[in-house]
């Protein structure tokens, strides 16, 4: 397995972990009795530590192959990032268009920008998937 | 010479030329033409057709005519060159 698939998968599966965010506000929403979640302390807390697991992991898988992290990206694999945007780019289309429909659903300023933030992360889920895709069909 | 079996209509004699050429890693050739391991293999097995630029990049390195080292089915139907 390549540098960069490695570094997909990393990404993938971090990015997955980010549903715990949305796995809280789906919880709050179908049962508003629920206790209040800090979704701001949640939110940053997530994201601080994505980053910082993809530092750690991203410098373990360079320190164990140095030589391939170097190699520049070759011109197989930038077709793979480029072929991968196509689907994501769908995705982020799609749920922008749905989310600006919840506006006339009388959704809440809060409810719209959750919408938003669901249809960027499902289109990064969307795009390191199918890059995954790419590098283990081969092309 | 028979081309190896690929998926793509283009097929190659990369993986003789490498044992022919004193048994050449793939990650050697790899890093002459300046691609990764895994693109070499993608291409040996035809599952990815390199640009021109690569695919002469691995005829000089060694020493044949693009033809001797890449072949051109044209029996499949347009729809799989894709």
């Amino acid at each position: 397995m390549s540098f960069r698939e490695k570094s997909a998968w990393i990404t993938f599966v971090l990015l997955l972990a980010f549903g715990i965010y949305f796995g809280e506000v789906a919880a709050h929403m179908l049962d508003p009795t629920r206790p209040h979640t800090n979704y701001l302390q949640l939110f940053v807390l997530l994201v601080v530590a994505i980053v910082v697991l993809e530092i750690i992991t991203h410098a373990v898988i360079a320190f164990r192959s140095p030589h391939e992290a170097q190699t520049p990206i070759d011109e197989r694999e930038r077709l793979i990032e480029l072929r991968s945007t196509r689907p994501a780019f769908f995705v982020l289309l799609v749920g922008a268009f749905l989310s600006v429909g919840t506006i006339h659903m009388g959704a809440s300023t809060w409810l719209l920008a959750h919408c938003v933030l669901l249809a960027i992360w499902l289109a990064e889920l969307t795009r390191y998937g199918s890059q995954l895709y790419h590098y283990r069909r081969g092309a | 010479m028979a081309p190896e079996v690929s998926a793509s209509p283009i097929s190659n004699q990369i993986r003789r030329l490498r044992f022919e050429h004193q048994e050449m890693t793939q990650q050697a050739l790899a890093e002459r033409i300046g691609v990764t391991r895994q693109t070499v293999n993608a291409i040996e097995l035809g599952k990815y057709s390199p640009s021109l630029e690569v695919a002469f990049r691995i005829a000089a390195v060694f020493a044949q005519p693009l033809e001797a080292v890449f072949q051109y089915r044209e029996t499949l139907s347009p729809r799989r060159r894709g």
